[in-house]
């Protein structure tokens, strides 16, 4: 299946609008999963884009940029992979096969466009110690403006190079290589799950990580129920604390940055 | 030193628009100054007549800033409380206490804001995605768009509060902040179980039997091989400080390796 010019467009445009979403209004931000499926309407597959992009969404939890970090463009790893999943016909592995990759290049844009920020923000600064505001507020639009290039280019890029180039790229890889991916999707969230260990108090609360554990693995409850279960337990943690003189540290430094 | 307040609501409304800008400006020295100075300027513009007062409460603005978006709104609201209190003169003050506060925030923002809520609602947006049903996106969609209220509300919260805001709030949010630890832990624990998937491929032959190593391993205890996983990308990453984009390298050549030798298997 070949892409038309209007799909390329509309795909271009939600990597575009997720990334411009996620530095400004945040409405979706870490929300992976809902580029897949709206990638995926785009393209004739709802499904397949709901379950690339719920898969993305297991593999980046947790895995959190704070403190002006970056980390891998996940959303555009769903949009590309449920894109080329549908256009090649060769399933979700051959999405992963170039979406993982490109997400990972991903960091540097970032990177680069933090930097070019930077030049931004001097001259910014030069310009209001001359006392010109208005020119400085409107140097300052232009961040939002053009950080989504940062998604919206590589993912034009993978559009347009189309399902001929990709399958080419796809027959010249190995097998070890896509199931190696597949295998590292599976692993990949527990790096999120080590991340979120690394800033919760672990030490003091152990036992509620094994009272979840437990409640999944042997008794097979869904996560909803499971996050019922935890807020008794915080409710009950709460009262007790707040009833107490004594109050632990908590997360006072923050997060350790990338 | 004080004088006649002169922000009003529809002031702070409109700054708590502005604020949206967002990370959009986040730079390596400053880190979010821009965002910061961008979102009170029509506020400074109305409390300093005198553009070389303006100049200097901009300037102030300028400088490093930095805390989780989602509550620096109540930190500048109660600095732009402090300064249409004190003017010009409190300028360092305003800084030291915008410094004071970002930092545990950004603590508590992050753990519950980029941290917990993701990590609640992406497990169900993602279980019922699996399934082929994307109402969890709108839950979770649901939740954003209801906390942009708090977001908005928070720089006449934070700017009725002022200085107050440390005294107030001191215990209540750290202890707040433990209480959801509980719950995040809860919730990561399940996760570990279900979300993380690793399976062995070996076998060896006892006889003509041959064992399969992956069902002697679920024989012991479910989900043992995901456990021991997260235990060694935990003890790489807490002890031995390996940077997070190296450790996603390192999983992917690992699970090539796997995949070549038969180790693992998808």
């Amino acid at each position: 299946m070949e892409l038309s010019a209007i799909q390329i467009i509309l795909i271009t445009l939600i990597a575009y609008l997720k990334m411009t979403d996620t530095v400004t209004t945040q409405l979706f931000a870490f929300n992976t999963i809902v580029v897949g499926w709206l990638t995926g309407l785009v393209v004739g597959d709802p499904m397949t884009g709901l379950s690339i992009g719920a898969t993305m969404q297991l593999m980046s939890m947790g895995v959190v940029a704070v403190g002006g970090s970056s980390m891998p463009d996940y959303p555009i790893a769903a949009i590309i992979a449920t894109t080329i999943a549908v256009t090649t016909g060769k399933g979700m592995e051959a999405g992963l096969a170039i979406g993982l990759p490109v997400a990972m290049l991903g960091v540097n844009f970032d990177v680069i466009y933090k930097i070019f920020n930077g030049f931004l923000a001097r001259k910014e600064t030069s310009l209001i110690e001359e006392g010109k505001f208005q020119k400085a507020l409107n140097l300052i639009k232009i961040s939002p403006i053009f950080y989504g290039l940062c998604s919206a280019i590589p993912v034009f890029v993978c559009c347009v190079a189309g399902a001929p180039v990709v399958n080419a790229i796809l027959d010249f890889m190995p097998e070890w290589f896509t199931t190696g991916l597949s295998i590292a999707g599976g692993v990949l969230p527990g790096v999120g799950m080590a991340m979120l260990l690394m800033y919760m108090p672990l030490n003091k609360y152990w036992s509620f990580l094994l009272v979840g554990f437990v409640l999944a693995a042997y008794l097979n409850v869904s996560v909803l129920g499971i996050a019922m279960v935890g807020l008794a337990a915080a409710y009950e943690v709460y009262k007790k604390q707040m009833n107490s003189g004594t109050v632990g540290t908590v997360a006072a430094g923050g997060l350790e940055d990338e | 030193m004080s004088k006649e307040k002169v922000l009003a609501k529809k002031d702070l409304r409109k700054a708590a628009w502005r604020w949206l800008m967002g990370i959009s400006t986040f730079n390596y020295e400053t880190q979010l100054a821009p965002s910061a100075f961008f979102s009170v300027y029509p506020c400074l513009r109305k409390m300093y007549p005198d553009d070389e007062d303006l100049k200097k409460s901009c300037l102030n603005y300028m400088r490093y800033y930095n805390t989780m978006p989602w509550i620096s709104p109540f930190v500048i609201g109660a600095a732009l409380g402090i300064e249409d209190e004190g003017g010009i003169a409190s300028l360092d003050a305003v800084n030291d206490f915008k410094v004071g506060l970002m930092g545990p925030l950004a603590g508590i923002g992050d753990t519950i804001g980029w941290a917990m809520i993701p990590t609640i609602f992406g497990s169900i947006a993602a279980s019922m995605g699996m399934e082929g049903n994307p109402l969890g996106i709108f839950l979770w969609a649901g939740f954003t768009f209801a906390f942009l209220a708090v977001r908005i509300l928070q720089y006449e919260w934070g700017y009725g509060m002022g200085v107050n805001v440390i005294t107030k709030f001191g215990k209540q949010i750290t202890v707040f902040t433990e209480a959801c630890s509980v719950l995040g832990l809860t919730v990561v624990g399940s996760l570990i179980a279900t979300v993380v998937k690793l399976n062995t491929g070996l076998s060896f032959q006892n006889g003509d039997v041959v064992m399969e190593v992956q069902s002697l391993i679920d024989g012991v205890m479910p989900a043992l091989l995901p456990v021991a996983a997260v235990a060694i990308i935990y003890y790489f990453m807490k002890v031995k400080k390996v940077k997070m984009t190296w450790m996603i390298l390192f999983i992917i050549i690992a699970s090539m390796i796997g995949a070549a030798t038969g180790i693992f298997t998808a």
